[in-house]
């Protein structure tokens, strides 16, 4: 598969900030890319920089193998969606939809058919007549769709499309985009700081923060097996116990936490006496008897969740471990009362960062 | 007003309003009932009559005042204008604000005559190297550049009303977002297509207002003006040259009036258009608004 996006060193400055920080990305054509992170993290910053509304400190930006680096938005093979305000409010929505094509110069029956065909595709046909204003949030940003999508350009850059919109229609808004891409095929880059949205739409997941990348791969791989800390902080729920790696053997290291020492697979850079940190999946993580243990607490408290509920459990350093359990399912301890804590062998991952 | 608030606050509050409007105005209004008098200010009848206003076209002085002036608001408006919209745009865009504004309004700080006599001083200076400069070069062409005239009252009018026409172009551009120039480009548009296209028929209320209130702003200069004009008069500098030496004729009072009546119309129908047209767009805004899905 060919490579629609490419960005070499990519780095950023504002003044002292250090927006961008040498990010080497790459992302095939036809892919579904998200790029997940905290705010202030340069994941917009990124994308702005792919769709030239920054200018980059140094590095390159390659848009199917060409150097785009100097070239402004207008010359770049891209469409934009931005998260808000971005419709032009003294046009209706078929002007908004057909600017595009009016630049291009194309005949206005052409434009009429394309843009009835393009609203028809987001579900607003019969919309056309209409101002920005006098549409929902969702039909507002399916409008930008419609925009950025009628121009045929093969790179959709969507910078938090659904950040202004409320939890339900943010989720069907997810599997239509999903479905859209799947539909027209071409590469579509987004970002956003919502885990859940990440992983409706994603082929691919790259984590950005503090202006590098973290850590990227598909979104079961990011979820089930976080390479680094902040990944496993960042995405699911995650039990964080910080220690020191006290051996290494056979593919097993051992890590001396606030809570007690817990065995689990190695991996390549771990080395006797370094500092390192386990992650434990909090649905992975049980109430079991002291046969089972792998490590033992203080019961907490239980918070009810709806679908399930999380325990919470007080390790001896004070630090808290979540077991997190289909709702109705098993006892609930007394609090304060001592309970012990089991997981599958696989589900603790060792990091050294 | 919230339901808990005093009714009388709020009547209080427009009473206050149309109590400040009417001392601001009575003078102007006052002028104008004198305009239409037959027998002219402090006449025990009144007669009313447009005889006046005939005859301000007959009075050359007058009207060669006024073309002079007309053409000054006319090239002042053609230059501060575009001026305060770029300079509203890089405010926009500007991370330190405080500064941008405090520079375009700082020739606000300065009081009239002193600024006034400061280019005058800047002007005959320029002049002065100019003329040296062209006798060092063996030319004349620049000698009368920077001579007290036409070119210098438009300069000084320029640094007078930028500030003011910055401030409602920058009113206007509140609502407009920067989002929508970068949709634009992301589009295709160039930088001016995106102004042009985008932003501009969102800030034109404002440019037309800050295009009237320039216009008013040049009639309404004296001070400034009398000082770099050289040898032609103002509509301003006439009137009151002649109400200092002869007092107010009923020609003056006609023609105060009638640039007043001018000034009224323009920015009553700027504001009478915005308001029908927000009216007839919330109109059709409330009648096409059938609940839909999302």
């Amino acid at each position: 598969m060919s490579i629609a996006v490419e960005t070499r060193a990519l780095t950023k400055h504002y003044g002292s900030v250090r927006a961008l920080d040498g990010v080497d990305v790459t992302i095939r054509a036809g892919e579904y890319f998200v790029l997940l992170g905290p705010s202030g993290g340069g994941k917009t910053t990124l994308l702005r920089t792919i769709g030239g509304f920054h200018r980059p400190t140094s590095g390159q930006v390659l848009l199917h193998g060409t150097d785009v680096s100097d070239q402004p938005p207008d010359k770049r093979p891209t469409g934009m969606v931005f998260q808000a305000y971005a419709l032009f409010p003294h046009m209706t929505v078929a002007q908004n939809v057909g600017y595009g094509l009016r630049l291009a110069k194309l005949p206005s029956d052409q434009i009429a058919d394309k843009v009835a065909t393009m609203l028809e595709t987001v579900g607003l046909d019969g919309l056309g007549n209409r101002k920005p204003h006098e549409l929902s949030g969702g039909q507002q940003q399916r409008v930008q769709l419609a925009r950025a999508l009628v121009l045929d350009r093969d790179i959709l850059l969507l910078d938090e499309p659904l950040a202004a919109l409320d939890a339900q229609l943010r989720k069907d808004m997810c599997l239509e985009l999903k479905h859209l891409q799947e539909k027209v095929g071409i590469t579509f880059i987004h970002v956003t700081h919502n885990q859940e949205e990440a992983m409706t739409v994603a082929d691919r997941i790259a984590l950005i923060a503090d202006g590098k990348l973290v850590e990227q791969g598909s979104a079961r791989e990011v979820y089930e097996a976080p390479n680094r800390r902040f990944t496993a902080s960042f995405v699911g729920e995650n039990n964080l116990l910080d220690g020191r790696i006290t051996s290494v053997s056979g593919g097993i290291a051992t890590v001396e936490t606030g809570g007690g020492a817990i065995s689990l697979p190695s991996i390549d850079t771990a080395s006797q006496g370094a500092k390192a940190a386990v992650s434990i999946r909090s649905e992975l993580v049980a109430l079991s008897t002291a046969e089972d243990a792998q490590i033992s607490g203080t019961y907490v408290e239980s918070v009810y969740l709806g679908l399930t509920t999380s325990h919470r459990v007080a390790l001896a350093d004070g630090s808290q471990i979540t077991a997190r359990v289909v709702s109705g399912t098993g006892a609930t301890p007394e609090p304060g009362a001592p309970v012990h804590l089991s997981w599958p062998a696989d589900a603790a991952r060792l990091h050294i960062d | 007003m919230n339901d808990y608030a005093n009714p009388w606050g709020y009547r209080l509050q427009w009473m206050y309003l149309l109590l400040v409007v009417t001392t601001l105005m009575s003078p102007v209004f006052y002028v104008m009932y004198v305009s239409f008098n037959e027998n002219g200010f402090g006449a025990a009848e009144y007669v009313f009559t447009l005889e006046w206003y005939g005859v301000i076209f007959t009075d050359k002085l007058m009207m060669n005042a006024l073309g002079w002036t007309l053409s000054l608001a006319v090239v002042t408006t053609v230059v501060t204008v575009p001026f305060a919209v770029l300079a509203a745009k890089f405010y926009k865009t500007a991370r330190s604000k405080v500064w941008v504004v405090f520079l375009l309004l700082s020739p606000l700080f300065v009081a009239a005559d002193i600024f006034g006599a400061a280019l005058l001083v800047y002007f005959k200076n320029l002049n002065h190297t100019l003329v040296w400069v062209g006798d060092w070069m063996d030319t004349g062409v620049m000698d009368g550049w920077f001579k007290l005239g036409f070119t210098t009252a438009w300069i000084g009018l320029i640094i007078y009303t930028i500030p003011y026409a910055f401030i409602v172009v920058l009113i206007t551009m509140g609502r407009y977002k920067v989002q929508q120039t970068e949709a634009a480009r992301a589009c295709g548009a160039t930088a001016w297509r995106a102004f042009w296209d985008i932003e501009f028929p969102q800030i034109r209320p404002g440019v037309m207002s800050a295009c009237a209130f320039t216009v008013i702003l040049c009639f309404n200069e004296y001070t400034r003006t009398s000082l770099l004009k050289g040898g032609f008069d103002t509509f301003t500098t006439v009137l009151v040259s002649q109400m200092l030496n002869e007092g107010m004729s009923e020609q003056s009072y006609a023609m105060s009036s009638f640039v007043s009546f001018l000034a009224i119309a323009a920015i009553g129908s700027i504001i009478l258009w915005t308001l029908v047209r927000s009216e007839k767009l919330g109109a059709e805004a409330r009648a096409k608004a059938a609940p839909v899905a999302s």
